[in-house]
């Protein structure tokens, strides 16, 4: 009985997988049904015609995308390749982060996304021409995370070249970072690898294997396949052996002789890669030579792949809200200095920034994902740093079209000048005061060692403060990354400025402006209200009550203990 | 088995009830309860039990009896030694997690339902007063559905191209900028925000954005831009028709419509 229960829901299980995959993997026949759900959901992006031309297009930055030229960022297949459905049905039900295109898993039934799916299809003739189905990735052959891995991708990283783009540390800081443009002509940033929450297609080891193997359709990120992947055919020594050589001044005849033997390998690894994508057939012999160099390459991408991976911290940082506020620190003494080791001991509170769409000029389309900020303070003193990616320096040299103001990089950090006490008392205005003022430290690139003191009641009516100089300030540039470091202290003579103490909990925002993104006035990307405190130095209290309780609890008991066998002597 | 005592019973079924309010009609049933409130209802438990076990000298000895031979009973002399270490660590470690805690930042209290001005305007022109201003548009459903449609799919434009950044592509307040904005952007799909409030509240809420707020009921921190400075009239009575023609819910009306 009890085995043939278990039977039959095995079985009634074994359906349910089987239905399930079979279900996932195609799209129904395009309908009416489709289109109607497409053009309620999706068209005011992608376009009626799936052009990605909708009426939020302009504003947006990643575009898009455009159906039309069957190229699709995020797949599990080939170099090449279409996606299959099931790739276009997962972007469809999980969005794209650090995109404007969201995730539709609660706004429409699965049922609607497969008819999308179907839809989608429609606007691109080769889905219909292409009988076979694409040919997906082996996920076959994983090289597991290990430091051994991480090291040997790091060093692939150079090889490859990523750093051109990706720029050293990752940060999306490249040389070539700000010349990189989309199949469709429109400027695009090389990802910042630390940020895996902004990865389009997720930032599991797989998912980053896939975007190497497959390549990032339509964007400049190259697939890694033979005609394209630096030294294919050769194995991993024996191109780092002709990276050796290549690097020589002079090479001696027998070294010309080995290099020689090299290339031509390479050549015929190449020629084979090519031919089998143009579709010819090929000799055993032929596919034995291309598939041990594509085992190279994947072997590679893997140990890339755990490189990338070891570049970003688990999970996007919390943003400060709640209570998880910026609390700074008490120190004795001494304060941390710009590059003093205690700053690592502080965990650093996220800011994460929105566009200002508020005031025109607005931005629509930020670049800079947030602040992360740490602070200590003394007796007399506060210190903070903070630390924000930015993928270019601009310091100035180039000015906007329209405003002809320079183009630089900006951080301006704002406080109100008077603390609003108690949860109703209005703040002032989050964007630059307004009737309340503000107090701002406003940095700029181009005078990278100085923090202008403004008062502000309104983005628009800012003033820069008569004393000035109050401020100490150190900044630096490395690696795509600013890190601005400001002390002051806590109490001024200046009424316009904000008086701190510790305890108390202060209203604390930023605004920071990328130059590259033509950041400029109020064209900046900010954040709302958030809240900062001196923590108040713990009270010693907290080693003296608890032990009077407890020594006190423990004579409770014996007194307890006592007054119960003296009553139980009286009894008897 | 053991017939448990008296006072067991009562330890099970204080216990029991907190779990049963804290986790399960405060987790699986329902939202969380507030402590106060669970404080409230564990008050009334401790005197029903008081009341049960003191009814009869009998009953309460009983219920002491197990107390009394922890206190002084030889055959329960490691238990005692047990208790006696473990409630005055206990009660350490209260205290002086008690006295550590440290201070948070005050809640920010917010009215749902701010309080409109008496005359709805537009920039400094005046359009009516709020309970009789209607929706130029909105007759168009019956009289002209060609316009009314046109509208609403001018409405659909002006919407993605301003306010799906906050408020999404789905209506319900889950845009790219939202995750950071506090308060968090009003969702449309919720059905307790446009069958609660008249196309004129809309029009005075978009047009007036987060700094038009009444000054009661502070503190406004809303990012809401105000919007008569970058649509016109007409954009905004087109967005309300496009947001209930896309949700599928009704402005409240009052009376007959006209």
């Amino acid at each position: 009985m009890r085995i043939r229960t278990i039977a039959l829901l095995l079985t009634v299980f074994g359906m349910l997988v089987v239905f399930n995959s079979a279900y996932a993997q195609n799209a129904p026949e395009a309908s009416e049904k489709g289109k109607e759900v497409y053009e309620n959901s999706c068209a005011h992006c992608h376009g009626v015609e799936g052009r990605g031309d909708g009426s939020a297009a302009e504003n947006l930055l990643p575009k898009p995308r455009d159906f039309t030229r069957g190229l699709y960022k995020i797949r599990s297949t080939e170099a090449g390749q279409l996606p299959t459905d099931q790739d276009l049905f997962d972007i469809i039900t999980e969005g794209m982060p650090g995109s404007s295109m969201p995730g539709w898993e609660t706004a429409l039934t699965a049922n609607d996304r497969w008819e999308v799916v179907a839809y989608i299809k429609t606007f691109y003739d080769g889905f219909k021409e292409n009988e076979n189905p694409p040919k997906q990735i082996t996920l076959e052959g994983k090289i597991p995370y290990s430091e051994q891995s991480v090291e040997i991708g790091k060093e692939l990283y150079v090889e490859l070249g990523c750093v051109e783009c990706h720029g050293n540390v990752g940060r999306g800081d490249g040389t070539s970072a700000p010349t990189l443009t989309d199949s469709w002509g429109f400027q695009t940033w090389p990802a910042n690898l630390t940020q895996g929450w902004n990865y389009r297609g997720g930032f599991d080891t797989e998912d980053i294997f896939k975007r190497f193997i497959g390549g990032i359709a339509g964007s400049p990120m190259p697939a890694f396949e033979g005609d394209s992947f630096l030294n294919f055919g050769l194995t991993a020594e024996e191109s780092k052996r002709l990276i050796e050589l290549e690097n020589k001044d002079e090479m001696t005849e027998a070294e010309e002789e080995e290099s020689g033997q090299f290339y031509e390998k390479m050549d015929t690894a190449v020629d084979i890669a090519l031919s089998i994508k143009e579709g010819a057939e090929m000799s055993t012999t032929q596919m034995q030579t291309y598939n041990d160099a594509m085992k190279v390459v994947y072997e590679k991408s893997w140990h890339l792949a755990n490189y990338v991976k070891s570049l970003m911290p688990e999970e996007r940082p919390e943003p400060a809200i709640g209570n998880n506020v910026l609390r700074s620190q008490y120190v004795q003494g001494e304060l941390p200095a710009f590059d003093d080791a205690a700053w690592e001991t502080f965990e650093a509170r996220y800011f994460p920034l929105v566009g200002q769409v508020v005031i025109e000029p607005r931005q629509f389309n930020p670049t800079i994902d947030g602040v992360h900020v740490k602070s200590f303070y003394n007796d007399t003193e506060v210190v903070f740093l903070f630390v924000w990616d930015d993928r270019t320096h601009t310091t100035g040299d180039e000015t906007d079209e329209t405003t002809q103001k320079p183009l630089e990089d900006a951080l301006a950090v704002q406080f109100p000048v008077k603390v609003p006490q108690g949860p109703t008392a209005p703040k002032p205005y989050f964007l630059w005061g307004g009737r309340l003022p503000v107090y701002l430290w406003h940095w700029k690139a181009s005078t990278p060692d100085q923090v202008t003191e403004l008062t502000a009641k309104g983005i628009n009516n800012a003033e820069t403060q008569e004393a000035q100089g109050e401020l100490q300030v150190q900044s630096a540039y490395t690696d795509g990354q600013y890190k601005l470091w400001v002390k002051r202290t806590l109490k001024t003579d200046d009424k316009k400025d904000l008086q701190l103490e510790p305890g108390v909990f202060v209203p604390i925002a930023f605004s920071v402006w990328d130059g590259s993104n033509a950041d400029v006035d109020t064209k900046l990307t900010m954040t709302s209200w958030y809240t900062f405190t001196l923590e108040p130095v713990p009270s010693s209290r907290r080693f003296v009550y608890p032990p009077i309780i407890a020594i006190l609890s423990v004579g409770l008991l014996f007194g307890l203990r006592a007054f119960v066998q003296r009553r139980n002597t009286e009894d008897v | 088995m053991k017939k448990l005592s008296l006072f067991t019973i009562c330890l099970i079924i204080l216990i029991g009830s907190w779990v049963f309010l804290e986790f399960v009609v405060g987790g699986i049933i329902s939202v969380p309860i507030p402590n106060s409130v669970i404080a409230m209802y564990m008050g009334l438990i401790v005197i029903a039990i008081l009341v049960h076990i003191s009814v009869e000298d009998s009953q309460f000895r009983e219920f002491l009896r197990p107390i009394h031979e922890t206190l002084v009973d030889d055959r329960r002399r490691v238990h005692r030694r047990v208790l006696v270490v473990l409630i005055p660590l206990f009660l350490l470690g209260y205290t002086y997690s008690i006295i550590a805690q440290r201070a948070n930042p005050p809640g920010s209290p917010r009215d749902a339902h701010p309080s409109p001005p008496l005359e709805l305007t537009y920039k400094d022109e005046g359009i009516g007063t709020m309970q009789d201003v209607v929706n130029p548009f909105r007759h168009y459903e019956k009289d002209d559905p060609e316009a009314f449609k046109a509208h609403v799919e001018n409405g659909r434009r002006v919407y993605h191209q301003n306010c799906f950044y906050c408020h999404g592509d789905h209506l319900d307040g889950q845009g790219h900028f939202a995750p950071y904005l506090q308060p968090l952007p009003a969702n449309f799909q919720d059905p307790g925000i446009i069958p609660n409030f008249q196309e004129s509240f809309f029009f005075w809420r978009i047009a007036k954005g987060g700094p038009g707020l009444p000054a009661a009921g502070t503190p406004w921190d809303s990012a809401m831009p105000i919007w008569e400075d970058h649509l016109t009239k007409d954009e905004i009575w087109d967005v309300i028709l496009f947001l209930s023609e896309y949700t599928g819910y009704q402005f409240r009306t009052f009376g007959e419509a006209h």
